[in-house]
């Protein structure tokens, strides 16, 4: 059955590819695909910085060895369970001792990494394992009870280094701070060393511009050409009055800080920064309007940072330095070509800032780097940092103790 | 901007699919007259515009699923009616929908050759000024060819109440048209 009429013909066929001069909407479209495309960049940066961060993480796990505080405790627990006060038989489910010395030494040949999780220390010197006046027997130890469990004996008794038993240790030397390997934690928390250890840097930070959309700095079109690099002066590409937009730049990189003292640290990595902009432009004498410039700037920052609060596990710092970058790669997009240039000379910037850092493991920690960086004109390329400045940067990462 | 004026739909398409701005500003310029109208049919001019941009944007962000079954005209024609339909149910004008069912059906007849007498934008008004539920869903049946099944499924009505609604929105719009052939007579 037809169920339409042919009034309904007659009318689909009247309004059919109709057409009428639409409302200019077309500023509208340019703002929300601009809104996409930093919201699919901004995406795929972050999903690119948690993929690495995780990637080192892992790999840091799997490759620091097999070094756990239970194994580390074990000497340490033996020592303190030889403690006797009354002889006695040597019995089968006696703990086998190593000199503290010999495992303190074997632990140190396998380990790369010597930081062991909080243990007690022994209170008492180690002292000769007890023998029977009678037999020459060692005896077994008699011990006091221990509340903690670094009283008690090893979980997996493979795990104990062994001894002949028929070669009773005489005596054991008393386990000193000197005699423990150079990076070993042992427990004392007023101990400096532990603040003196190197630590790798992983981070990624977002830049503050003057925002008047989002994240996006809409410069005023008095600027927008007189701020054109020296650089550009041979390129075949020439910025046009107008309003340029900058999309925020976006960094990530690693560090590597070693301490200086006990509250100073000098750092120094690679930092990779990704910056775009949209502007009108010339291309061998042709205008585009809406044309994008991407940089890709690589540099190696130099900062001092001084520590003064440093407590459990929480730490503020400030920090002063600045960094050297090179643009690796520039290209510009305009309608469906894109365009490669070089770009000469170095980006020369200073920054202070001051930070917080949470350590939620022994050997891992979160910080949050806000810090305000001056950009020295250096004759780059039209970008933000020629745009303005001084500029806002908010770091965020991951650090390790090495 | 001086290439780029002679290409043809595919080129476009895929110059599009890459981001091209300039491409997107040419598809823009071609389809927006063609599109905006079947906004005004299911919304009215006022809130058209908006519809239109939402429509573009959905377009350009979907491109790269067209693949080229049936004509791209009829694709992003789906697409400004969907982002139509969207923009109704935002205004919860849709849940007025029962009311039409009181609507009372005129037994005025209409001289087609009176359609003759008036414009192409006059019928789009006269349609832009039924019911916002008798509407939607004359412009789905009679004018962008659903079924009354779908019809069903896309509004949530039953296919009856399809039926029900498009028989007593033409019968309206017949009323309107007459009525305005007889102002202008």
């Amino acid at each position: 059955m037809n169920e339409r009429s042919d009034f309904d013909e007659l009318l689909r066929s009247r309004l059919e590819g109709m057409s009428e001069p639409a409302p200019d909407v077309w500023e509208g479209i340019v703002k929300g695909l601009d809104r996409h495309r930093r919201a699919v960049i901004f995406r795929r940066f972050s999903v690119g910085v948690a993929a690495a961060a995780a990637g080192l993480a892992i790999a840091w796990l799997v490759f620091r060895g097999p070094q756990t505080g239970e194994q580390l405790q074990v000497p340490v627990q033996t020592a303190q369970h030889v403690d006797v006060t009354t002889p006695g038989p040597v019995t089968d489910e006696t703990p086998e001792i190593a000199p503290i010395a010999e495992q303190v030494a074997a632990f140190t040949r396998n380990q790369s990494v010597a930081r062991a999780e909080k243990v007690d220390k022994p209170s008492t010197p180690a002292t000769a394992v007890p023998v029977s006046d009678q037999t020459g027997e060692p005896v077994e130890p008699k011990t006091e009870p221990q509340p903690s469990v670094a009283t008690e004996p090893a979980a997996n008794p493979a795990e104990t280094p062994s001894v002949e038993p028929n070669n009773p240790v005489e005596t054991q030397p008393q386990l000193t701070e000197d005699d423990l390997p150079d990076g070993f934690w042992d427990g004392d928390d007023t101990d400096t060393r532990k603040t003196h250890t190197s630590q790798l840097t992983i981070f990624s930070n977002l830049t503050a511009v003057a925002s008047e959309n989002d994240l996006i700095y809409k410069a005023s079109p008095s600027h927008a050409s007189s701020q054109t690099g020296k650089g550009q002066a041979t390129s075949s590409v020439e910025p046009l009055s107008g309003s340029p937009k900058f999309f925020v730049p976006l960094s990530a990189g690693v560090q590597v800080a070693v301490p200086l003292t006990e509250r100073l640290l000098v750092a120094s990595g690679l930092r990779y920064t990704y910056l775009v902009s949209q502007y009108d432009m010339l291309v061998n004498k042709e205008k585009f309007e809406g044309a994008y410039n991407q940089l890709h700037y690589l540099g190696i920052p130099l900062e001092l940072s001084y520590r003064f609060v440093q407590t459990h596990g929480f730490g503020l710092y400030a920090s002063v330095g600045g960094a050297a970058e090179k643009c690796i790669a520039q290209r510009y997009v305009y309608g469906s070509n894109t365009l490669r240039e070089k770009v000469g000379g170095l980006q020369w910037s200073a920054q202070a800032g001051l930070g917080a850092e949470y350590w939620f493991a022994q050997r891992a920690g979160i910080y949050f780097d806000p810090s305000l960086v001056y950009y020295f004109d250096n004759s780059q390329p039209l970008s933000i940092r020629t745009q303005q400045p001084l500029q806002a940067r908010f770091e965020v990462g991951l650090r390790f103790k090495l | 901007m001086s290439e780029g004026s002679t290409y043809t739909e595919a080129e476009l398409i895929a110059r599009c699919v890459k981001g091209d701005r300039v491409a997107q500003r040419m598809l823009y310029e071609r389809y927006s007259s063609v599109m905006y109208p079947v906004c005004v049919r299911y919304l009215g001019r006022e809130d058209a515009k908006d519809v239109l941009q939402e429509g573009f944007l959905t377009v350009f962000e979907k491109i790269g699923t067209y693949k080229g079954e049936g004509s791209f005209e009829g694709w992003m024609r789906k697409i400004f009616v969907n982002a139509s339909l969207m923009q109704i149910r935002k205004s919860d004008a849709l849940r007025h929908a029962e009311d039409i069912d009181e609507t009372p059906e005129s037994g005025g007849s209409l001289d087609y050759g009176v359609l003759e007498q008036i414009s192409s934008r006059e019928i789009m008004d006269q349609v832009a000024t039924l019911p916002q539920g008798l509407r939607s869903v004359f412009n789905l049946f009679v004018l962008d060819g659903y079924s009354h099944s779908e019809v069903g499924a896309m509004l949530g009505i039953t296919e009856q109440s399809s039926r029900s609604q498009v028989s007593r929105a033409r019968s309206l719009l017949q009323e309107k048209i007459k009525k305005l052939y007889e102002r202008k007579k």
